[in-house]
């Protein structure tokens, strides 16, 4: 058995973190906003086939539109429509902390909540219009 | 880049179990991490039952009469037993925080134990917080001044005072910082919520005339504002602080000072 009790010679294991941490409600919507900037971006090229598609005339743009009608893809596209108002407000909720309010624990869970549920509210209330 | 997963050598195993002998009607299970260097082996996590009826009401009770009667080798600190020196903060049910003021009776079933989590293992519950003090260092959490020293003390107003309440309170446990998912990905980059706290304190002491130094010092992409106010921080501190908040202050700071 080798000597190991030379700190810093040691190969140390690193104490779990993910792994054992109780994720909370804050925990998953900061990861959702991340997440949510992502799907923005790789979604704003679904715009760009849709704009390019006139640039090529009717008979693309039909075929383009077409495409979006498959349940689907609209079921994609309502789902980028609730994570783009997701996002949205997830930086209103940072514009508010910004300004170093709603800090106290209940606040930050109500900004939380209100969030998701403004953003899905915002979503269907668009798609049915 | 972030690590999610745990190195090879981290893993942790299925480890020993020390059922109680006989059935009782107070029985809880502890299963508590534990780490050698004296051997090559792999983490593991141990299960220990106790009953309750002969033990003290917190975890640290609990972990104490563990090391005292079942297995002498468990490791941990500990000292004041009462929530101000901030040796036993170890993550307890999923979440930081100080093992002697956390009721055996808040965690309903099995009570899981974890060192700090993404530090160094020094042993079993000990983990290495020499990055943390070293950022504490960093952020110079003492009183610097310009003027010439006053022939008595340096005085303060009742109302100066009472803007670093909330601040002066924090016992550097170190809960906050390893409970925050940003200073698990970047802990040599961003400052983390107890550091920034501390210079914080600092930053709104009416006494200290070093302010705008200290703001100079942590303007910079990562040290402030890795912060994405995930708020692990404030609901982890066992003394009831919010180092968002602060982080929150310094960013106002940062951005309407000219």
């Amino acid at each position: 058995m080798a000597n190991k009790n030379k700190i810093d010679t040691i190969e140390r294991p690193m104490s779990p973190h993910l792994q054992v941490y109780k994720i909370s409600f804050t925990m998953m919507m900061s990861m959702m906003h991340r997440v949510s900037g992502f799907v923005l971006y790789l979604g704003s090229f679904l715009f760009l086939a849709w704009y390019i598609s006139i640039f090529f005339g009717q008979e693309s743009y039909n075929f383009v539109n077409q495409l979006f009608s498959f349940s689907i893809i609209k079921f994609a596209l309502f789902l980028f429509t609730w994570v783009f108002f997701h996002h949205l407000f997830g930086g209103i909720r940072h514009f508010i902390w910004d300004f170093g309010l709603g800090f106290d624990l209940n606040s930050v869970e109500w900004l939380a909540r209100l969030t998701a549920l403004f953003s899905f509210l915002s979503a269907s209330l668009l798609w049915l219009l | 880049m972030a690590e999610l997963t745990l190195p090879q050598n981290s893993k942790v195993q299925k480890g020993k179990e020390y059922p109680l002998e006989n059935e009782c009607e107070n029985k809880k299970g502890f299963s508590i991490y534990r780490w050698s260097p004296d051997d090559d082996e792999n983490p593991r996590t141990d299960y220990f039952e106790i009953d309750l009826s002969k033990c003290g009401p917190m975890v640290l009770d609990a972990i104490i009469k563990i090391k005292n009667e079942i297995d002498p080798t468990l490791t941990f600190r500990r000292s004041c037993r009462e929530g101000i020196c901030g040796s036993c903060a170890m993550n307890i049910d999923g979440v930081n925080t100080l093992a002697c003021t956390k009721s055996i009776d808040d965690v309903k079933g099995d009570i899981r134990i974890n060192p700090l989590p993404h530090q160094p293992v020094v042993k079993d519950l000990v983990p290495d917080l020499t990055n943390f003090y070293e950022q504490h260092k960093s952020v110079q959490p003492w009183l610097k001044t310009k003027t010439d020293q006053p022939e008595k003390e340096w005085y303060q107003s009742k109302e100066d005072r009472e803007k670093v309440d909330g601040m002066y309170e924090c016992i550097m446990c170190a809960c906050c910082s390893t409970s925050c998912p940003s200073y698990w990905w970047s802990p040599d980059k961003y400052l983390g919520p107890a550091a920034l706290l501390q210079a914080n304190r600092w930053i709104k002491d009416s006494r200290d005339e070093f302010k705008e130094e200290r703001l100079d010092e942590l303007d910079d992409a990562f040290k402030v504002y890795s912060c994405r106010t995930i708020m692990n921080c404030a609901k982890s501190c066992p003394k009831g602080l919010s180092p968002a908040k602060a982080i929150a202050d310094i960013k106002k700071e940062l951005a309407t000072r000219k």
